[in-house]
């Protein structure tokens, strides 16, 4: 994927209280076109309260959103919302009027400006996709929740928008559900679709997204690649899996090995929150588990060396670097340490 | 020609959310118009068909009166009360209370989406009004004969301007209050209980005290106006009935101005009021 240095949505300075409650504080983001950006935080972090002032709902009370119009100038949404490219947004849990998913789509996409003749073509495409083909003329009250969350998808991208912003997407659908979602979000992500994704399901985010904005308290934490984050925070790893396990009584021996002749590409002190060594052997997974610097060329040495070097002691079947794992720890790291809304003032939900 | 493109691509969300409320709210319309026929036929009707000996009106005009009416005795004055509690109460709350706004306030200028449903509605409480005025008239003819008499067509155009200000008060409820059933109730009770205890209260204090503030004596308008010789003077509107010690007094009908203008101001207040709070609302 191609991404092109264009700044496509802006937040500066972004504020926003309930109160006392200061649920958005300060806020500023930069998003280029093309970027699947994830919004990842405890629930109470302040994500749904940064969308619903993108989506033009709630208003901030500091701050700045621009958007991209359509001269290509970023403009001040609060200002002015006319001309801007198009936006499309789900937001918590869809609630719809009680009507059938194509009367629904239909009014949504006329709304939003799409091409009359094309409505129905797009309305037909979007629920095969969807797998709601079938249930086109029922009324949306019939409709289970994930379903609903379904047609909330659709009608994000009925218009075919430029900037997609969706709020806990996954919510409510079946795995196979999540695994089509994120298929199709690569899919729009790969025609140049900006996304902008808040979730506190970190593997989902994992899989999609190319850079992470953590968020808690209001506040964003840190805002760069899972790559960078773990290179920071000194979390990178790598998981290899071998073909037959090793005899318990050659396991110490082999781990200093490897860790003497890994030495200059693992990290150079270790997190006794994640771990003792910097490497790490499953007799249960017959996988080592390797905790390395996080520079791209570490990683290759390191699986030279294991080819090489480690040839008589094992063999191995797979090395990868699990991303998702790698959140998980990042998001351990800054945010499980920090407290939340909740444990402070005992909310949740903003 | 850059102004016609302009209007037409502003006045568009406002057209498309017309149609769309006007199908969904066409089951409601279904029953309203049921419920109006038959209040058609039991206030135009069945009295004079079902109670031997019950004194008719003398002519087609007092016919049409008692009908219509208009005020706390007429049935069909309650009737577009409630079908406009029912269709228009949800009309800004329910985007809150059932979080659809979170779908639609993205997608439509807020102005639009309210006046477009609200021009739905109102359609639709015109189509349920002219029900009843059609059946009235038709009973009316069959009693009495023609020819039509024109003042039936200013009392239909009172009426439209009553379901559009009592709309719209129901708007303003809608816009302050949280739940479609607490609009419904507090509406309900606001412009029928009310006003009537107010109006009573007043009288028995300070009868002279005409009840200009009252939606519902303007609404009186709709059968006084079918009078050719429309009562002009205060005497006229203001009759003192006296049993002994007692008397009952009441303000027949506001003058036609008078009627107007109150209904024009509720509606006038009331749309402003609950427009802008609908804007800054936030969900």
């Amino acid at each position: 994927m191609n991404i092109i240095s264009e700044t496509i949505l802006k937040l500066i300075n972004l504020s926003k209280s309930f109160g006392k409650l200061k649920a958005v504080d300060k806020i500023n983001l930069e998003v280029q076109k093309g970027e699947v950006i994830g919004l990842v935080g405890p629930n109470g972090a302040g994500k749904t309260t940064t969308i619903k002032m993108i989506a033009n709902i709630l208003k901030p009370d500091e701050g700045e959103i621009l958007i991209k119009n359509q001269k290509g100038n970023l403009q001040n949404l609060v200002k002015n919302s006319r001309h801007l490219i198009p936006q499309g947004f789900l937001i918590d849990i869809p609630s719809f009027y009680k009507m059938t998913a194509y009367d629904l789509l239909k009014y949504f996409a006329k709304l939003t400006d799409y091409p009359r003749n094309k409505i129905d073509d797009r309305i037909d495409e979007l629920l095969k996709l969807f797998n709601l083909y079938q249930w086109k003329y029922t009324r949306v009250d019939k409709f289970s929740k994930g379903m609903n969350q379904k047609l909330g998808i659709i009608q994000a991208i009925i218009h075919d928008p430029e900037i997609i912003i969706l709020d806990e997407p996954q919510m409510g659908l079946d795995p196979k559900a999540r695994l089509e979602l994120r298929r199709f979000l690569k899919i729009l992500n790969s025609r140049g679709k900006t996304i902008f994704l808040a979730s506190h399901l970190l593997h989902e985010i994992s899989e999609i997204c190319n850079k992470i904005a953590l968020i808690n308290l209001g506040k964003i934490i840190k805002f760069d690649t899972i790559e960078n984050l773990g290179v920071n925070l000194r979390t990178n790893e790598v998981i290899v899996n071998i073909l037959n396990d090793i005899e318990e009584g050659a396991l110490p021996e082999l781990l200093n090995n490897m860790i003497q002749k890994l030495k200059p590409y693992l990290i150079k002190s270790v997190n006794l929150d994640i771990t003792e060594q910097p490497i790490n052997y499953s007799p249960l997974t017959k996988e080592f588990r390797i905790y390395y610097n996080g520079k791209k060329e570490s990683k290759a040495e390191i699986l030279k060396i294991l080819l090489e070097e480690f040839d008589s002691d094992f063999t191995v079947t797979s090395f990868s670097q699990p991303r998702t794992h790698q959140l998980e720890r990042i998001y351990e790291e800054l945010i499980q340490k920090e407290p939340r809304r909740s444990q402070l003032e005992g909310g949740t939900g903003i | 020609m850059k102004t016609l493109n302009y209007l037409s691509r502003e006045l568009r969300p406002i057209s498309y959310t017309y149609f769309f409320i006007l199908k969904k709210q066409w089951k409601k319309f279904v029953f309203f118009a049921i419920v109006m026929v038959a209040v058609g036929l039991i206030s135009c009707v069945l009295p004079n068909s079902l109670i031997s000996g019950n004194p008719m009106p003398e002519n087609l005009i007092e016919y049409l009166n008692d009908s219509i009416g208009g005020g706390p005795a007429s049935i069909f004055s309650y009737m577009l009360i409630f079908a406009i509690c029912l269709l228009f109460s949800g009309i800004i709350c329910s985007e809150y209370d059932k979080e659809t706004g979170f779908i639609i306030f993205p997608k439509i200028n807020r102005y639009k989406l309210i006046i477009g449903k609200f021009i739905a509605n109102y359609t639709l409480m015109i189509g349920l009004s002219a029900i009843f005025y059609f059946i009235a008239l038709l009973a009316g003819l069959y009693y009495y004969g023609g020819p039509i008499p024109i003042t039936i067509f200013y009392s239909f155009g009172i009426a439209l301007i009553f379901i559009f200000s009592v709309s719209c008060v129901v708007v303003l409820f809608s816009s302050i209050m949280k739940t479609v059933n607490i609009t419904i109730v507090s509406t309900v009770l606001v412009l029928l209980v009310g006003f009537s205890i107010v109006t009573q209260l007043l009288i028995l204090i300070s009868p002279e005290i005409e009840p200009l503030y009252s939606l519902d004596y303007a609404g009186r308008l709709m059968g006084s106006i079918i009078y050719e010789d429309f009562p002009t003077t205060v005497e006229e509107r203001y009759t003192e009935i006296s049993f002994g010690r007692f008397a009952i007094r009441t303000w027949q009908t506001p003058t036609i101005l008078a009627g107007i203008l109150i209904m024009l101001i509720y509606a006038g207040v009331s749309f402003t009021l609950a427009a802008i709070i609908f804007k800054r609302k936030e969900l």
